[in-house]
């Protein structure tokens, strides 16, 4: 079983990512893999300059790589890869990429659900939207937290 | 004490704080003198979402402080 969680300050590129993750994972069935992106317009419906995305020096990462275990020990998968930004992303960026390798599809569905859930309400960042209406810091919806509560 | 703030709280008041505290302190105690010192944070600190960590570990309000700790309160965190 191998977990992957990465910090990346650049730009990544999540088919290089995919290719890494199916690569590794010769001999499963299943590869299963979310890629969310920076939207073109802010919560004000202005257009987006940038996100950005701030983090702890030592904690991000913590809890990336948390996250990242505790999906390869709950689900049946044999590959857990999660990179992550941090820094300033403009609109159509990747800002993460949450994926699984397993024998069989269902158990690589559900880490990388999981793995998305846990990440918009657990993972250590403080995302604001920076546009033509100034800065606004960005929190988790309640569907986010309700999301995370499915996994309890 | 130095006091550190992550997020929108940084926003507010700054990454760094010195802060007076009377030793024995509890973090809740410290966090309750900072809503009072600081209206601008007031609401925001009595966020339940809002954590406190001491030594890199997230610790309650009742942990108790020693004069050289340092404490980190992060704003409610947001990833994805």
């Amino acid at each position: 079983m191998s977990v992957v969680a990465r910090l990346a300050d650049l730009s990544f590129d999540p088919a290089a990512e995919l290719h890494e993750l199916t690569r590794a994972a010769a001999g499963d069935g299943a590869v299963v893999s979310f890629v969310g992106l920076a939207r073109p317009d802010t919560a004000e419906g202005a257009a987006l300059e940038h996100l950005v995305l701030e983090h702890h020096p030592s904690l991000t990462q913590e809890s990336l790589e948390e996250i990242a275990r505790a999906a390869a020990e709950r689900f049946d998968v044999s590959h857990i890869r999660v990179v992550h930004r941090c820094g300033s992303l403009t609109a159509g960026e990747p800002i993460v990429f949450a994926a699984a390798a397993a024998r069989h599809r269902r158990p690589a569905f559900e880490a990388a659900d999981y793995l998305m859930d846990r990440l918009k309400t657990e993972a250590v960042f403080w995302k604001r939207e920076e546009g033509p209406l100034g800065s606004r810091w960005i929190e988790p919806r309640e569907a986010d937290y309700a999301d995370r509560g499915r996994w309890e | 004490m130095k006091v550190f703030f992550y997020g929108k709280l940084a926003s507010a008041i700054g990454p760094q704080l010195e802060v007076p505290i009377k030793a024995p302190c509890s973090v809740g105690g410290l966090r309750r003198q900072l809503i009072a010192t600081y209206p601008q944070v007031a609401e925001s600190l009595q966020d339940d979402r809002v954590k406190a960590i001491v030594g890199e570990t997230v610790v309650g309000d009742d942990h108790p402080l020693a004069a050289q700790d340092e404490v980190e309160f992060l704003a409610p965190v947001s990833g994805g």
